[in-house]
């Protein structure tokens, strides 16, 4: 009986061709027979095999190893500054032979580790500079958006001036696709950018108006109803109560006459019946209604809340009861309330004359103490008031 | 890539390392090794992982250029840069940082890489079982099978070193260990399949 390494021997002979014709067959013929035999041989095969294999890895492993550190060691010696001479020679001839070089990295220790943090971290950084810039965008875009949508009311409350310029454009544009005439321009009235209504508050030429009609202007103007015009420069203003005291300037200027209406420097009751005259349109604009509360807007007392119809370009005019007192100046509205327009309350107006004149800025003011409206019906009145409301042009 | 080296085409390198031509495998391991490294320090690895990387795709090369098995139908650029994105996603995977994602392109090639790479990692297994039976087997059988099968050192050679009569007798301790060996492998080897 054979041992398993006799066998081994036998077939290792086999393999490598050293047995001899008859042997050779006889053991082709038992493996022919016995599968047992034959596993083994495949065994000894697989074993063998793998060994060889194994060997043949080490080896090209260790070969590859040897090559790549042939390559490193030549980078190294290209590093070196003798070297470089040569290597700009082989870098050259590479070009000319149209190759390119390889990339040769010299880096110092710190980029290395740079690098190193860029690489692992690019994913991660690009999705975080790209997170902040849409936020910034996003925040400076709400912010924007914000804005705007406040600019028109601030808190619901919307001042009513009127902005000249965007509605005559609309109108010119309108009149020119009417006409579509190649008339030369003629020389151009200019409208002004917004407008507002002012009362005359003494006979010598002072007006009132609101604060926020005159804001920001550069010059103004007064237009009386039969279209004279006149320049105007602000005396005061008072941003609280929302007042401006303006100034005729004209030399040509002759007075206003007797005022009709008196100030009243009292409150006024409640459910008054009020009325306001004003130029939210070319042409002077009749309003009346009650006085609905004595605060004003977010519960402010320099205001009375009137239930007027207003709209822009009544702003700064005057808000005068049955008895043809003046009671207050037209300011706003509020957006989101129905038909809510307040108004600066006279006695305010009242106290800012006083103090400018015991101040002594300027000429005393001469103010109407008598009524000439009281008992009259509303036409009437109206007729003697209509000259003392103006429209304030306002150029910017 | 030294001065007056001799460049080749893709068909003389496999036709100069079927041949066991050691300076053929050393001027293409040479000239693709910027590509695989560029790429791999693009993806999140390090220097010494494209080496590795490298190394082990130019292995599955050779080894299939050896067998004669390889049925290359691209480039040997294309071939290598195949297995080597194949090894790096997978060392990738097993890190799973990126969950394997990789920032490339696949090359829409057929070049057999994917089941070259299957055959490989089964090699792989093999002779990680036979490296493993080769440690386990003692001495002095494993010095006498790495002298014969590794080093390919002749019988007398091996005689000589350690110390026997003659080489009949190496021999005989050759094919005991032989057996020993193939006891240890196949019981490995079929524990882990």
């Amino acid at each position: 009986m054979k041992t398993e390494a006799d066998y081994y021997a036998l077939f290792d002979a086999y393999r490598s061709g050293g047995l001899a014709g008859e042997e050779r067959t006889t053991l082709e013929h038992r493996l022919a027979a016995d599968p047992e035999l034959a596993r083994r041989l495949q065994e000894f095969e697989e074993v063998t095999g793998t060994l060889t294999a194994y060997g043949r890895r080490l080896a090209l492993r260790r070969k590859l190893h040897a090559i790549h550190a042939d390559m490193d060691a030549e980078q190294a010696v290209r590093l070196t500054p003798l070297a470089k001479v040569a290597e700009e020679d082989e870098r050259h001839e590479q070009f000319a032979n149209g190759r390119a070089p390889r990339p040769l990295l010299r880096i110092s220790r710190t980029e290395e580790k740079l690098r190193a943090f860029w690489h692992g971290h690019r994913a991660t950084m690009m999705v975080a500079a790209s997170v902040a810039v849409l936020a910034v965008f996003t925040t400076l875009l709400g912010l924007e958006m914000y804005r705007t949508a406040q600019k028109p009311s601030l808190y619901g409350y919307t001042v009513l001036r009127r902005e000249v310029e965007r509605i005559k454009r609309t109108q010119r544009n309108m009149n020119r696709a009417l006409n579509q005439m190649d008339t030369p321009p003629t020389e151009k009235i200019n409208p002004g950018k917004f407008s507002g209504t002012g009362f005359a508050l003494t006979a010598d030429g002072y007006l009132v108006t609101s604060y926020h009609v005159i804001q920001g202007a550069d010059s103004l103007l007064i237009e009386s109803r039969d279209r004279q015009r006149f320049r105007a420069e602000p005396v005061f203003t008072d941003v609280a109560h929302d007042l401006a005291i303006l100034q005729i300037k004209d030399k040509s200027f002759k007075g206003f006459g007797k005022l009709p209406y008196s100030f009243k420097r009292g409150q006024s009751e409640l459910g008054e019946r009020v009325y306001t005259l004003g130029y939210p349109r070319e042409d002077l604009v009749f309003n009346d209604g009650s006085l609905s509360a004595r605060s004003g807007f977010e519960g402010d007392t320099g205001f009375y809340q009137i239930s007027i119809p207003v709209n822009p370009g009544n702003s700064g005019g005057p808000l005068l009861d049955d008895r043809g007192n003046l009671i207050g100046i037209i300011s706003g509205r509020q957006m989101d309330v129905q038909s809510a327009a307040f108004a600066t309350k006279s006695s305010y107006l009242m106290r800012l004359v006083d103090s400018l004149g015991t101040a002594g800025a300027g000429k005393p003011y001469n103010m109407s103490r008598t009524n000439q409206l009281a008992g009259t019906s509303r036409p009437q009145q109206i007729r003697k008031l209509q000259d003392y409301v103006f429209v304030v042009k306002v150029y910017e | 890539m030294g001065k007056g080296q001799p460049s080749y085409t893709d068909e003389e390198f496999v036709a100069a390392i079927r041949r066991d031509d050691d300076r053929a495998l050393a001027q293409l391991y040479r000239l693709h090794f910027p590509m695989i490294s560029h790429y791999i320090l693009q993806n999140s690895g390090t220097e010494d992982e494209a080496k590795d990387v490298y190394q082990e795709g130019v292995m599955v090369f050779y080894e299939k250029v050896r067998d004669g098995s390889l049925e290359l139908s691209c480039q040997i650029k294309t071939y290598l840069y195949a297995v080597c994105r194949r090894l790096w996603l997978k060392r990738l995977t097993e890190k799973t940082r990126f969950g394997g994602h990789l920032d490339d392109h696949e090359p829409y090639l057929e070049t057999g890489a994917e089941a070259d790479l299957e055959l490989a990692e089964e090699r792989d297994r093999q002779l990680g079982t036979m490296a493993q039976a080769l440690d386990r087997i003692g001495e002095p059988c494993r010095s006498l099978l790495e002298g014969f099968y590794l080093l390919d050192k002749s019988m007398q050679q091996l005689t000589a070193e350690f110390g026997y009569t003659n080489a009949d007798n190496a021999k005989n301790q050759k094919y005991k260990c032989l057996v020993r060996l193939k006891k240890l492998f196949f019981n490995q080897y079929q524990e882990q399949i």
